[in-house]
């Protein structure tokens, strides 16, 4: 690590978070954002969690929301906001860059900071940093993970096995998925360790002294340990420790053709290399992928590596083929995902984007090369601003997914206005009534009303000061004329809520809308 | 009939709400009501031109005097919005009322109208109406009103409004807001007179566009 990397670094971060930050609270919570959102609403301010082995993964994301909130002073969960949620993932996708000056000594310095650069502007990385799930989480324990066995493999000092343990107790903690970007390391590890000496014996191999037991073991108990203090609970859910194994099994389970996330092979490259929905722009963070390609080479024919070690190259070259190759052949694929295997592809984007500098034979043309890549590099950045703020509930951007419309926003101002106007105001009772529980994030807009019920059927009794039914169910609750259907918002492409309003209530809205007592938005 | 019975329900509601205030302080009632459910991602779908729309069942048919015909393809067309040339609002009464693209007039955000000058008073019993029927979406404020004055400030009848809550400023409606499909809203007139109608909207649950694909208006010249 040198000082120039380490300006290159804060500079990386500075871009990256004047990618992430901006208006965080424009886009709707995704439907998965308000589940995360309700529990750890149900950690701060009950201080409890469980985690539940069947879906919404591992308990890092609230307990680490919950420290960094303790940190910052944080407000009742009535009063947390999106922004405060959000920002959560976007201290750990910019913190990510932070990580990469201590990998100098393993794809070099140019490489360390060009990477930084390229996280920083990655469309990918800029938008599900701005996402409050888990993937951003995993993605900075991995790179840590990545970056603590490095410095050990070089130093064989126990602090950075320790460090290389925690690490993997937090992927762990973060998402079952950690399991695929563990075997495609072991993986990746034993196969580079074959070619470093069946195939590569002209060059330097990688100084390797002999592993001490003790180190192992000591990286081990550190992964032990964060393991069983945040799948316990604190040990106030002792459960959660068989959950998180047992959990494998529902995943499998889950991962055939018959889920309804199965997606075909190319529907990751799809996203990452060239996008073009009807009547939208081209999306496409194809220059990542060629710059990869040419550090991957680098690394294989020891050309142009600079202060990189080739070895290492190697390696994540391997690791981000396995890796890629897992998450290409399991049919279970949500757009998300592919971040983990993209942060190999960055990494190795840095290698390239250093080789084409080394290689160049002349000031003009090293000059040239850099002048190139920034411009590449403005590029993605403004494809990131684009797919990350203006169009982050687009149907046209590839990494949204079953997004929340943001005609809900207009049903929640509505919910609100109602109940400013109703003399129990947020004590008014709201029945949410949609099949299969396919109300969220709802339940995250309406955490100020202390009367709300949620209901998977049309209930016996279903009348309420105000309803919000699915469409699906034809309910005509407006039959008897003491409620009216007073209007109809989407939740996600395709999906309906019925707004039925109490006459009475709806009478006195209506009387103080004209007053102007309340007051609406306009429509988008 | 229908709208007098509604005022009627509407008055002994708030009547009885006001006996009830005077008979001691109201409190709500405290009943245990459900938790919600967790539920994981949800499918992700694509719309486009070949989505179904939310429901794909014909409506029941509406009847109507013998011998009318569709008035509107020998209306004169105008509009509140001045992106639209009088060509292609003639698009609007084409008969073409496919959901592809170039099928679709459309209008600037906001409460907007598309007027049609009939030529002369009819006796109007049925009008038919299509927004834009590619992906299942809701449109806001569908008012229609008929009137003899074409500047629409005397002689005004709305047919059609629901507009419950009167953000268009036109009078607050009691009708549905309603999917649309490819069956068009089907709008009972009862046979009002006019010269002159308005067909008026403002935005949809997708955008806060107005889109028109065909309008029909089923009627005789008046009496």
């Amino acid at each position: 690590m040198n000082r120039w990397a380490t300006a290159g670094a804060l500079l990386a971060v500075g871009i990256a978070l004047g990618l992430r930050s901006p208006h965080l609270q424009w886009k709707p919570m995704h439907n998965d954002e308000g589940v995360n959102a309700v529990k750890f609403g149900e950690l701060w301010e009950h201080g409890a969690y469980k985690y539940d082995p069947s879906e919404y993964h591992g308990p890092a994301l609230p307990y680490a929301t919950a420290l960094i909130n303790r940190l910052g002073g944080a407000p009742d969960y009535k009063h947390f906001t999106e922004t405060r949620l959000r920002v959560v993932t976007v201290l750990f996708g910019a913190a990510l860059i932070l990580l990469y000056p201590l990998l100098c000594s393993a794809v070099g310095r140019k490489a360390a900071i060009w990477a930084g650069l390229f996280t920083a502007v990655s469309p990918a990385m800029v938008y599900y940093s701005r996402y409050y799930i888990h993937e951003m989480l995993l993605i900075f324990f991995t790179a840590s993970a990545l970056v603590s066995g490095w410095r050990y493999w070089q130093s064989r000092r126990v602090g950075w096995v320790a460090v290389c343990g925690v690490s993997l107790g937090l992927m762990h903690a973060t998402k079952e998925t950690f399991i695929l970007t563990l075997a495609a390391a072991l993986l990746a590890l034993g196969l580079n360790q074959f070619w470093n000496r069946q195939l590569d014996a002209s060059g330097v191999p990688a100084r390797a002294p002999r592993l001490d037991l003790r180190h192992i073991f000591a990286g081990l108990a550190a992964w032990i340990v964060v393991w069983l203090l945040l799948y316990s609970s604190f040990f106030t859910n002792p459960r959660g420790l068989i959950d998180s194994l047992t959990t494998y099994a529902n995943w499998i389970g889950r991962s055939g053709k018959t889920n309804p996330h199965a997606h075909e092979w190319w529907f990751y490259f799809q996203r990452l290399l060239f996008f073009h929905a009807d009547k939208g722009p081209i999306w496409s963070e194809v220059l990542i992928f060629l710059l990869a390609l040419v550090g991957a080479a680098a690394g294989f024919f020891r050309k142009g590596l600079g202060d990189g070690n080739a070895s290492f190259v190697r390696f994540l070259t391997f690791y981000t083929v396995f890796l890629t190759a897992f998450y290409t052949l399991l049919s279970y694929k949500t757009p998300w995902c592919l971040l983990s295997f993209w942060l190999g592809f960055i990494l190795l984007a840095g290698v390239g984007a250093s080789v084409l500098i080394n290689l160049a034979k002349f000031q003009w043309a090293r000059s040239a090369t850099v002048l190139a890549l920034v411009v590449v590099s403005a590029q993605l950045g403004l494809q990131a601003w684009q797919a990350g703020v203006l169009h982050a509930s687009d149907l046209r951007n590839p990494y949204v997914y079953s997004p929340t419309s943001p005609n809900l926003l207009l049903l929640v101002e509505k919910i609100e206005l109602l109940a400013n106007v109703s003399p129990e105001k947020h004590a008014t009772v709201i029945k949410v009534m949609a099949p299969e529980g396919d109300y969220w994030p709802l339940p995250w807009y309406l955490r100020k009303f202390d009367h709300v019920g949620w209901y998977d059927k049309i209930p016996e009794e279903p009348f309420a000061p105000i309803m919000v039914v699915s469409a699906q169910f034809h309910a005509n609750l407006d039959e008897k004329r003491t409620h009216g259907m007073r209007e109809m918002f989407e939740l996600r492409p395709g999906v309906f809520f019925e707004l039925y309003v109490e006459a009475g209530l709806w009478s006195a809205y209506v009387e103080a809308l004209h007053q102007a007592d309340v007051h609406t938005t306009p429509r988008f | 009939m229908i709208f007098s019975g509604r005022i009627l329900l509407l008055a002994v509601a708030l009547v009885g709400c006001g006996v009830a205030a005077e008979t001691g302080k109201m409190v709500p009632l405290d009943v245990t009501l459900p938790g919600a459910a967790f539920k994981g991602t949800p499918t992700n779908i694509q719309t486009n031109s070949y989505t179904e729309p939310y429901s794909d069942a014909p409506p029941a048919p509406m009847m109507v005097p013998e011998g009318l015909k569709n008035l509107a393809p020998s209306a004169k067309l105008s509009s509140s919005s001045t992106n639209v040339s009088a060509e292609k609002l003639s698009k609007i009464v084409d008969g073409d009322k496919e959901a592809a693209e170039p099928s679709i007039v459309l209008l600037r955000k906001g409460t907007q109208y598309v007027q049609m000058d009939l030529g002369s008073p009819a006796e109007i019993f049925a009008i038919v109406l299509w927004h834009a029927h590619a992906v299942a979406k809701v449109y806001h404020d569908v008012i229609v009103q008929a009137s003899d004055d074409p500047e629409f400030k005397k002689d005004v009848k709305t047919t059609f409004n629901n507009d419950q809550d009167n953000t268009s400023g036109l009078g607050a409606g009691t009708d549905r807001e309603y999917f649309e499909t490819r069956y068009g809203k089907r709008i009972d007139a009862k046979g009002v007179k006019a010269r002159y109608l308005r067909f008026y909207s403002k935005g949809s649950t997708e955008s806060a566009l107005n889109e028109y694909t065909e309008v029909e208006v089923y009627g005789r010249p008046a009496k």
